[in-house]
C-alpha cells in the first residue's frame, strides 16, 4: 500500500529544514493561537498581569496570581522546547497537510468544542470522544491518508554520530527560535491592533514588548533543550547493516547501550517502531508523550488556580466534582490489580471500599469513644487521619485476604458469583451490626484530616483536591512498581495460564491472595478518603451497582493498563455520574445547545426526560465500546494483541491433558491449589 | 551407530515411581506403573495415544493427585505436593501443546520461569531496593544465557511476543523457561511434536546437550519411535495405562508386545520396517 521508500543513503531527514520548520511552526502555532484568542488564554495572562498592577481590582488574590503566572511561564517554556523537539525528531516523510489535519482534529477541535459548550470541560471532551473515533474511521478509509503509511522500521541501528547529533540540535534550536518568533510576531500584531482600537490598556504594552523579546530569546534556548531531549531518545535508522558490525567492539557503557539498542531494534514489533526517534510521526513518539505528560501534570497541579480564568464561574462546584471523581480512580487502579493483572473476576469490590470507609468512620468519630471508652480529642483525631490511612488500608487488605481465601479454587464464573456475594454481604453486615456501626443511620461527624493551617471544610475543596492528587500519585507509583516486579509477572502469568504458571514455580494460593489483598489495600485508602470527605458513612452508600461501575471503569479503560484504567475511571464517572446525571438540568437551561433538542423531543414525547433514558444511554455506550474497542480506551499492548490477533497468528489451542474432559472425575481431580 | 557418550549416567536413582495408579471415576488412566530414572540418564516413555503418558507426567508434577502408590524424588516422597512445590524440589516440565504465556515477551516468559530463583517480595518490589535491582539485572542476564543455549537467534528476539515466534522457537523458549528454575530433572512432553525431520534432528541434538552439557536428567515422552530409539538410554512402554515393556532401546524395539501395541499384528515386512535405522 505504501508508495514511500526509504532513502537508504541519507541518515538525515528526507525533507529540508525549511519545510520542517514551516510544518511544525504552523502545527504548533494554530492551537496556541486558538487557545489564546478563542478560549481566552490571553485573558488569563492579561488578567494576571493586570492583577499584579492593580491588586485591588484583581479577580483573585495575589497568591493565586503568582501560581497562575508560574503556570503560564512553564506552559510556554514547555511548548517552545516541544517545538524544538519536533523539528529535530521528524524525519519529514509525512506530509505537512496530514500533520496539520491531525493537529486540527486533536488540538484545535477540543478547544473549539469546549468553548462551544459554554466552557464546560467535561462535555467538550465528551463530544471529542464521540468525534474522534469517527475521524479515525474516516482516516483509515480515505486514500489520502492511507497513501503514505510507511513507518520507519529500522533494520539495523546504531547510535548517532557526533555530527548527526549536532545537526539535530541545530535544527531544534532553529525550530524553537522560529516558533518563538512567529508566536511573538502574531501576538504583537494582535496586541497592536487592539491597542489602536482602544481595547488594550497602556500598561500592557510593556508586557507586549517584554513578551516579544522573551519569546524569541527563550525560543532559541528552549529549542536547544528540545533538541537535547530528541538526541537522548534517538536511534538513527541505518539501512546499511554493515555499520552495525564494527560497533560491537566498543566496550563500556556506550558499547553496552549500543548492543542493547541493536538487540531491541532488531526485535521490535512493528507497532513499537513509533517509539523511535527520528520518527515519521514524532507526535506519537515517546519523547512527545513526555512533553504531553509534563503539560498535563502541570495543568492538573495548577488547576484550582486556573479554573476561574478558563472556565468562568462555578469553580467550587467543579472542584467538588473532581474530588469526588478522584477516589474512583484509586478504586479502578485497585481493581485493576485483581481483574486486570491477575485475571480474577471480582464482582464485589465495593465490599473493601465499604470496609475502608467504615474503618475511618468508626475510628475518626465519636463512635470510637463510645465503643472503647477511649476518648480522643477531635483535633487529635484529625491528625491521626494520616497514620490511619495506612491502618485502614491494612484492615481492608486483611479482609481482602480473608474473603479471597474461599474463592481460590474457583474458576471464572464461580469466582465472580462468590465475590458478588461478598459484595452484598459486607454492607448488610454493617447495616446489622448497629451496636458498632449505628445501622441505617450510619455514623456522622467523621473527622476530616488536619494539616498545618489548612481549612478542610465542605465548602473549600482545594485541600481535598491536592490530597486526592497525592493519593492517586502514590497509588499509580505503587501499581507501576508492582506491575514490573516479580509479583506482577506472577500475576500476569496466572491470568495467562494458571497451570503453566504453577509449573513455573508460582504459588497460586499466595499469589492470588496477594492480588486480593493488594487490591483491597488500595480500596481501603479510597474508603478512608471517602468517609473523611463526606463526613458520614452509612450502608446505603455501598451497593452492587457500584461494584459494576468499578468493573466497567477497568474494562472500558483497558484491562491491565494503568493509564487506561485512569482514563476509564474518569470517562465512566464523567459519562455516568456527571453528564447523564446532569443532562436534565443542562437541557432546561435555554442558553445551552441541549435546550433545542430537548424541546424538540418533548414535542413528540411529552413525558420525556433525560433522566429516564439515562441507563439506556449508558448501556448503549458500554455495548458500543465493547463492540468497537473491546481492548479498552488505552489498552495495554498485550490486550490489544490478544483481541485483535490476525487469524494466522493464533496459536493452536488443544486440550493439553491426556484425559478427555468428559470424564466425570476430571474437574474434581485437577488440583491446582 | 551410538557414539561415545560424553556423560555417563550413574546408577543412583533420582526419580522412582512405585506402583502408581490413577483413577478418574471408573477409568484407570494409569495402573500400577513402576518407573525409575537414574541421575544422568535420558529415559523415554513411549506408547500409543491414550496410553497414559502425559497423565504420568501430570502425576509426577502434582497436577493430578495419585490414587495409590508413591513417587519418590531423591529419596523423599513428592506425593501431595502442588506443582510449584514439585518445581522447587527440582522437577521442571514442558507441555505437549506448548503452554507459554502468549501475551508476554520471550524475556518475560523466562523471567517468570525464574520465579523460584528470585527473592523479591511485595515490599522490596515496591521500594525497589538495591537488592531487588541487582536481582532483576542478573535475572535478565541469566535469561540471555539460557536463550543462548539454543544459539544467538533467540537472544536477539528477546523482546518479541512469543506468539510471533515459529513453533520450533516456541518449544525452545518453553525449554529455556523450564531450565530457568535450575531443575535436576527435566520432563519433556513430546519435544519433537509437530516438527519435520530437520527440526527433529535439531531437537534431538539439543536434548542430548541438555544432558551432556548441563548435567540434567531427562525423562521424555516421545511418539516417534525412531527418535526415541536413537536418543534414550532406557525406554518404558505404556499401553492402556500399564507398563508393558522396559529396557534398552534394542530390547524394546524387538519386544513383541510393544510391536503389537503400536502396529496391531505385524506382517513380516512391517516388522522389518520397524527395525529401520533410528535417528542418531
Amino acid at each position: 500500500m505504501s508508495a514511500v521508500t526509504m532513502n537508504t543513503n541519507s541518515t538525515g531527514p528526507v525533507s529540508t529544514t525549511r519545510s520542517l520548520l514551516i510544518k511544525w511552526v504552523i502545527a504548533l502555532l494554530v492551537p496556541v493561537l486558538v487557545f489564546n484568542f478563542v478560549w481566552q488564554g490571553d485573558y488569563l495572562i492579561n488578567n494576571v498581569i493586570l492583577g499584579f498592577i492593580n491588586p485591588a481590582d484583581a479577580l483573585v488574590d495575589t497568591g493565586s496570581l503568582i501560581q497562575a503566572s508560574i503556570f503560564i511561564l512553564f506552559f510556554y517554556l514547555v511548548v517552545l522546547a516541544f517545538a524544538g523537539y519536533l523539528v529535530a525528531a521528524d524525519t519529514g516523510r509525512r506530509s505537512m497537510l496530514e500533520v496539520w489535519v491531525d493537529v486540527l482534529i486533536f488540538a484545535v477541535l477540543p478547544i473549539l468544542l469546549i468553548v462551544l459548550v459554554n466552557d464546560n470541560l467535561i462535555i467538550g471532551l465528551a463530544l471529542c470522544a464521540i468525534l474522534w473515533p469517527i475521524y479515525f474511521y474516516i482516516r483509515r478509509r480515505v486514500p489520502f491518508f492511507a497513501r503514505s503509511k510507511a513507518l520507519l522500521s529500522p533494520k539495523s541501528v546504531s547510535l548517532l554520530s557526533a555530527e548527526q547529533k549536532a545537526a539535530m540540535v541545530r535544527r531544534a534550536r532553529l525550530g524553537g527560535f522560529a516558533f518563538g518568533l512567529s508566536l511573538a510576531i502574531t501576538w504583537l500584531v494582535v496586541d497592536l491592533v487592539s491597542y489602536f482600537a482602544g481595547a488594550l490598556p497602556t500598561e500592557l504594552l510593556i508586557v507586549t514588548a517584554v513578551r516579544t523579546v522573551f519569546l524569541v530569546v527563550a525560543g532559541y534556548f528552549l529549542g536547544w533543550v528540545g533538541g537535547i531531549v530528541a538526541v537522548r531518545l534517538t536511534l538513527s535508522a541505518n539501512a546499511n547493516s554493515a555499520n552495525g558490525g564494527d560497533n560491537s567492539a566498543q566496550s563500556g557503557a556506550n558499547g553496552r547501550r549500543k548492543r542493547q539498542l541493536m538487540m531491541l531494534a532488531s526485535s521490535r514489533a512493528r507497532e513499537e517502531a513509533r517509539e523511535v526517534v527520528p520518527n515519521d510521526l514524532p507526535l506519537r513518539s515517546a519523547g512527545a508523550r513526555r512533553f504531553f505528560l509534563i503539560l498535563l501534570i502541570a495543568f492538573v497541579l495548577f488547576y484550582p488556580v486556573l479554573d476561574p480564568f478558563l472556565f468562568g464561574y462555578g469553580t467550587a462546584g467543579r472542584l467538588a466534582g473532581y474530588t469526588d471523581a478522584g477516589y474512583y480512580v484509586i478504586l479502578a487502579l485497585g481493581l485493576n490489580i485483581v481483574v486486570g493483572f491477575a485475571g480474577l473476576l471480582d464482582l464485589g469490590y465495593v465490599a473493601f471500599f465499604a470496609i475502608g470507609a467504615y474503618a475511618w468512620g468508626i475510628f475518626g468519630s465519636t463512635q470510637f469513644g463510645r465503643l472503647t471508652n477511649i476518648i480522643i480529642q477531635p483535633e487529635v483525631l484529625s491528625w491521626l487521619f494520616w497514620p490511619m490511612i495506612i491502618v485502614t488500608a491494612l484492615i481492608a487488605a486483611l479482609w481482602g485476604v480473608i474473603l479471597g481465601a474461599p474463592t481460590l479454587r474457583l474458576r471464572g464464573d464461580y469466582l465472580a458469583i462468590v465475590t458478588l456475594g461478598f459484595g452484598e454481604i459486607v454492607p448488610v453486615v454493617f447495616l446489622n451490626l448497629d451496636k458498632y456501626t449505628n445501622g441505617t443511620n450510619g455514623i456522622v461527624g467523621v473527622r476530616s484530616p488536619a494539616f498545618f493551617g489548612i481549612q478542610w471544610t465542605v465548602i473549600n475543596h482545594v485541600p481535598y483536591y491536592y490530597l486526592i492528587l497525592a493519593l492517586i500519585a502514590l497509588v499509580i507509583f505503587a501499581n507501576v512498581r508492582l506491575r514490573d516486579s516479580r509479583l506482577g509477572r506472577a500475576w500476569i502469568a496466572i491470568r495467562e495460564d494458571e497451570i503453566a504458571a504453577a509449573s513455573s514455580g508460582v504459588n497460586l494460593v499466595r499469589t492470588k491472595l496477594f492480588a486480593f489483598g493488594t487490591g483491597a489495600f488500595f480500596s481501603g485508602i479510597a474508603g478512608a478518603y471517602f468517609s473523611a470527605k463526606l463526613g458520614n458513612v452509612s450502608p446505603d452508600l455501598f451497593s452492587f451497582n457500584d461494584s459494576v461501575i468499578y468493573l466497567a471503569m477497568v474494562v472500558i479503560g483497558g484491562l491491565g493498563s494503568i493509564p487506561g484504567v485512569i482514563v476509564g475511571a474518569l470517562a465512566v464517572y464523567s459519562i455516568n455520574l456527571f453528564i447523564l446525571n446532569n443532562l436534565d438540568s443542562i437541557a432546561s437551561d435555554p442558553t445551552s445547545f441541549l435546550y433545542g433538542i430537548d424541546q424538540f423531543i418533548i414535542h413528540y414525547i411529552p413525558s420525556f426526560t433525560f433522566g429516564n433514558i439515562r441507563n439506556l444511554v449508558f448501556g448503549i455506550i458500554l455495548v458500543a465500546i465493547m463492540i468497537f474497542r473491546p481492548e479498552g480506551l488505552i489498552p495495554s499492548a498485550r490486550r490489544k494483541r490478544e483481541l485483535h490477533q490476525a487469524p494466522e497468528e493464533e496459536a493452536v489451542e488443544l486440550g493439553s491433558l491426556d484425559v478427555t474432559t468428559t470424564d466425570p472425575g476430571f474437574e474434581a481431580e485437577v488440583r491446582i491449589e | 551407530m551410538v557414539e561415545e557418550q560424553a556423560y555417563v549416567p550413574t546408577n543412583e536413582v533420582l526419580l522412582d515411581l512405585q506402583n502408581v495408579t490413577k483413577h478418574f471415576g471408573g477409568l484407570a488412566a494409569v495402573q500400577d506403573v513402576n518407573l525409575q530414572v537414574r541421575r544422568g540418564e535420558i529415559v523415554s516413555v513411549i506408547g500409543p495415544n491414550g496410553a497414559g503418558k502425559t497423565t504420568v507426567f501430570n502425576l509426577i508434577t502434582g497436577i493430578y493427585r495419585v490414587s495409590s502408590g508413591d513417587i519418590v524424588l531423591d529419596g523423599k516422597s513428592i506425593l501431595g505436593l502442588t506443582p510449584d512445590q514439585v518445581l522447587r524440589r527440582g522437577i521442571a516440565r514442558t507441555f505437549q501443546n506448548i503452554r507459554l504465556f502468549n501475551n508476554m515477551t520471550v524475556l518475560e516468559n523466562i523471567l517468570v520461569g525464574q520465579h523460584t530463583q528470585l527473592n523479591a517480595n511485595i515490599l522490596t518490589s515496591l521500594f525497589r531496593t538495591p537488592g531487588v535491582r541487582r536481582e532483576e539485572e542478573e535475572a535478565r542476564k541469566r535469561a540471555t544465557e539460557l536463550l543462548s543455549f539454543f544459539g544467538s537467534e533467540l537472544v536477539s528476539r528477546q523482546e518479541e511476543y512469543v506468539i510471533n515466534l515459529s513453533y520450533a522457537d516456541r518449544r525452545r523458549v518453553e525449554i529455556a523457561r523450564a531450565l530457568a528454575a535450575r531443575p535436576k530433572l527435566l520432563l519433556l512432553d513430546e519435544p519433537t511434536a509437530g516438527m519435520n525431520e530437520v527440526e527433529t534432528l535439531e531437537a534431538v541434538k539439543y536434548v542430548r546437550r541438555l544432558r551432556d552439557e548441563l548435567g540434567l536428567t531427562i525423562l521424555l515422552i516421545e511418539h516417534k519411535l525412531a527418535v526415541t530409539m536413537g536418543m534414550s538410554d532406557r525406554i518404558y512402554v505404556l499401553d492402556y495405562g500399564r507398563k508393558i515393556a522396559e529396557g534398552l532401546p534394542e530390547e524394546v524395539r524387538r519386544n513383541e508386545k510393544v510391536i503389537a501395541a503400536y502396529l496391531g499384528k505385524p506382517t513380516a515386512s512391517e516388522q522389518k520396517a520397524a527395525g529401520d535405522a533410528p535417528y542418531v
